[in-house]
């Protein structure tokens, strides 16, 4: 065996590969991870959805059409994944809140409420209906949050503007980093004598240490302090991908980065080895499975064509809903659009139906039926199923 | 240049070290995609702020869709460099390996003259910083040193590059002997700056006439059957992606196919079981900064791998920071500020791992982070050899 043959390369950098490489790394096999890019992870709110069709999500699941991948990981593992998924984030210092009893609500940017499962600790407080006490700060100069939007909603709200001296997301939250800057901000804060019970600020509150700053000011204010997550770049999705991807390489696992794999060994009914387009010669990796976890059409994953939708690495058989017509509804923003049922059907070891191949299993967005928008079922669904595809492929590791 | 790929998710803006720290800076998909929509080649570049990118390519890696911001920008500063007068630093900086076989020759003059207080004015008058001490010149380059022999049937090429060869020939005479200890027959080509100096100061001329002279130099030993073999991971950046790219030099092609970092041939050699390295015990505990240019060479990590199969090693591998030095990029007083900063951030994350000593492929990254940290920092080939008890022998 070569140096660098692995047991297992997982292609996709998202949820559902980082959980499922990190599980299966844990196991002490020798994992790779491939990536093209950084996942479109980086661009949500860091928050889990696991199903919002229900106020306790497990419910919620049991209610999703027959179809639904959800109904392939057995209970047991998802409060498994999900308490995993808890204890690597606070491993981290970037614990999240909640739990699989129930949903609970976010407050966003626009002033309507997002349903999800787990928060950032950072988002914790965040109001549960309009009539709550909020204060909120903005940035002087920060074009993607505008307290207005809030205020409409909520009766009860004010808001007060800091100058940071820079005006992106990115750039006051590096300034956070700073503590310094923070004393700064937290005695300016002390000033503005807020009255309300809570005080909101966007998602800027620092890169890595997010929740210990917000425990400082908390401290200091002597009330809760809650992030409200923004447009991208969004600091809570960039959170909890380095903490993902942390975690998977304490365990030892390797990350193949600008590595998007264009072609594929095989014999018989195993894949050898995935290739990458390089500007030299072609690089190959070897592995003994694969899990195939890039995600849906932003992802990567999928391409939709004029009349059919292709898998982008193996051109795996893809369940297309029906004729094009039949893949959008009129309505823009209807949750019904027929090409979010678009993806991968697996079987019940989460290998892909009517593969040529025994050692690919698949997981994430890229499953079909799943319709993650009309659902809710995002990243804890990406959890779930990552772990439940990594426990199928080492019990089918060849 | 696919800037019409770019979906706006700003994913490379995050990834962007100078703009973390630098607010003068747009990022990555402004400079990059959105602007090219504006640029013509009829009319004069303007946007002077082009020139705060550090080229270290992070932007490329992160982006999902394939765009490469960086090399939008890299052209961007081309012709900003063609249409404004060059400032001294970038003249300097461009002509490197010039400079560099002076100071050479008159190592121990220029090694003493560069630590003096007038020195450093006048390196400062010229826009030169100078918050961490210049390389020391060798006065026996390892171009110098080496004789090359010819009796194995796997054939070396070893484009040692510039720091290798004018700083820290100790290095290069250690590749060498343990890729003879494999039994393999190493030969320096005859060679020049890779170019990438030149490039990165906006002197694409002075980039192709150093890239068309290596180019027909290592072309013989790849028709004669030579695997070329680099160490500095910008030298490879330049071999296998620019001379193709940006500079379109003819033959190019030949040469990245042909073209290997040090630690990925060795794990070639060994997954071909060519050769089975008898790796002993290194008790250290190690922080692998990972160089920007390693991880844009899109190689992964191969010494990372290496590094593992040495028992008794611990080796933590970091590679979310630039070391902000970037070459010649944060030797110039302009962008000091930022080389500082995020030196100090990449520095106060290897100190948060324990380690006891640095390790990194590139010589720029180990100046700064040694520089600034005041810890060792090793090429991993040092660590390598170490291990396989190669020693320096003059």
């Amino acid at each position: 065996m070569s140096v660098i043959e692995y047991d297992v390369i997982i292609i996709g950098a998202g949820v559902a590969g980082l959980t499922a490489g990190a599980w299966l790394s844990e196991q002490g096999l020798k994992v790779a991870l491939v990536t093209a890019g950084e996942p479109t992870a980086c661009l949500s709110t860091g928050c889990i959805d696991v199903c919002a069709k229900n106020d306790d999500p497990l419910q919620g699941i049991a209610h999703l059409s027959q179809d639904h991948p959800f109904h392939l990981v057995s209970s047991g593992t998802i409060r498994q994944a999900l308490d995993d998924f808890q204890q690597i984030m606070a491993a981290m210092n970037m614990p999240y809140t909640g739990g699989l009893e129930n949903n609970r609500r976010v407050l966003s940017a626009l002033g309507t409420f997002k349903t999800t499962c787990l928060t950032p600790v950072t988002m914790q407080a965040s109001p549960q209906n309009e009539n709550e006490r909020i204060h909120i700060i903005t940035f002087a100069g920060l074009k993607d949050f505008y307290p207005g939007y809030i205020i409409s909603r909520f009766k009860n709200a004010s808001f007060s503007t800091y100058d940071a001296g820079v005006s992106t997301t990115m750039g006051i939250a590096a300034n956070f980093e700073d503590e310094s800057f923070l004393e700064a901000f937290i005695l300016w804060l002390e000033k503005q004598q807020v009255r309300e019970d809570k005080i909101a600020v966007p998602a800027v509150l620092g890169l890595e240490s997010a929740a210990a700053i917000i425990k400082q000011i908390e401290y200091r204010l002597e009330r809760p302090v809650f992030e409200i997550p923004t447009i991208p770049p969004s600091m809570p999705g960039r959170r909890l991908f380095n903490g993902l991807k942390d975690h998977f390489r304490r365990k030892g696992g390797m990350i193949y980065w600008g590595w998007p794999v264009v072609g594929v060994e095989k014999t018989g009914r195993q894949i050898e080895a995935v290739m990458a387009q390089s500007q030299g010669r072609p690089n190959s990796l070897n592995a003994r499975a694969f899990i195939l976890a890039t995600g849906s059409f932003v992802g990567g994953g999928l391409e939709a064509k004029r009349d059919t939708i292709v898998e982008k690495v193996f051109h795996l058989p893809v369940f297309v809903p029906g004729e094009r017509e039949a893949w959008f509804d009129q309505d823009y923003f209807s949750m019904n659009h027929g090409i979010g049922r678009a993806g991968i059907a697996v079987d019940s070891s989460f290998r892909p139906v009517g593969c040529p191949w025994d050692n690919i299993f698949v997981c994430g967005a890229i499953l079909a039926h799943t319709e993650a928008l009309k659902n809710g079922c995002g990243h804890g669904f990406a959890i779930a199923t990552g772990q439940a595809a990594a426990k199928s492929c080492l019990e089918h590791l060849p | 240049m696919k800037y019409e790929h770019c979906i706006r998710c700003t994913i490379c803006v995050e990834n962007c070290p100078v703009f973390r720290v630098n607010p003068a800076f747009p990022g990555p998909k402004q400079a990059g995609p959105d602007a090219q929509r504006f640029r013509s080649n009829r009319e004069k570049s303007a946007d002077e702020w082009v020139l705060s990118c550090s080229q270290c390519k992070r932007c490329e890696m992160a982006c999902p869709c394939g765009v490469e911001p960086a090399q939008i920008i890299l052209r961007a500063q081309q012709k900003y460099g063609l249409e404004h007068p060059h400032t001294a630093a970038h003249l300097l900086f461009a002509n490197n390996y010039y400079l560099s076989t002076l100071g050479s020759l008159t190592a121990p003059l220029a090694n003493r003259f560069a630590a003096t207080k007038i020195g450093k004015k006048i390196f400062q008058r010229m826009g030169i910083a100078t918050y961490i001490p210049f390389p020391k010149f060798s006065f026996k380059t390892l171009r110098g040193s080496m004789k090359s022999r010819s009796r194995e049937t796997r054939k070396v090429a070893f484009f040692y590059g510039c720091f290798i060869n004018f700083y820290r020939p100790d290095i290069g005479r250690k590749i060498i002997r343990m890729l003879q200890s494999f039994k393999i027959d190493v030969v320096l080509p005859p060679q020049w700056c890779c170019g990438l100096p030149a490039l990165g100061n906006g002197n694409l001329a002075l980039a192709r006439s150093f890239a068309g002279k290596n180019i027909a130099s290592l072309s013989n030993y790849v028709d004669a059957g030579y695997d070329v073999v680099y160490t500095c991971t910008s030298c490879g950046l330049c071999l296998l992606h620019d001379y193709q790219g940006i500079m379109e030099i003819p033959g190019a092609k030949k040469i990245a196919e042909n073209s290997y970092d040090l630690h990925e041939y060795v794990l070639k050699l060994i997954a071909e079981r060519e050769i089975k390295p008898q790796f002993k015990e290194v008790n250290r505990t190690l922080a692998y900064h990972i160089p920007c240019h390693l991880r844009a060479l899109e190689i992964g990590y191969p010494a990372a791998n290496l590094m593992q199969l040495i028992p008794g090693l611990t080796c933590q591998i970091l590679d979310d920071n630039c070391c902000g030095l970037n070459g010649s990029y944060g030797f110039k007083k302009i962008n000091e500020v930022t080389a500082l900063q995020l030196g100090g951030r990449a520095v106060s994350l290897i100190k948060k791992t324990g380690a006891e000593a640095i390790v990194a492929d590139c010589g720029s990254c180990r100046m700064q982070l040694a520089g600034l940290s005041g810890m060792d920092a090793f090429d991993p080939v040092e660590i390598i050899c170490e291990s396989l008890g190669i020693k320096d022998k003059k």
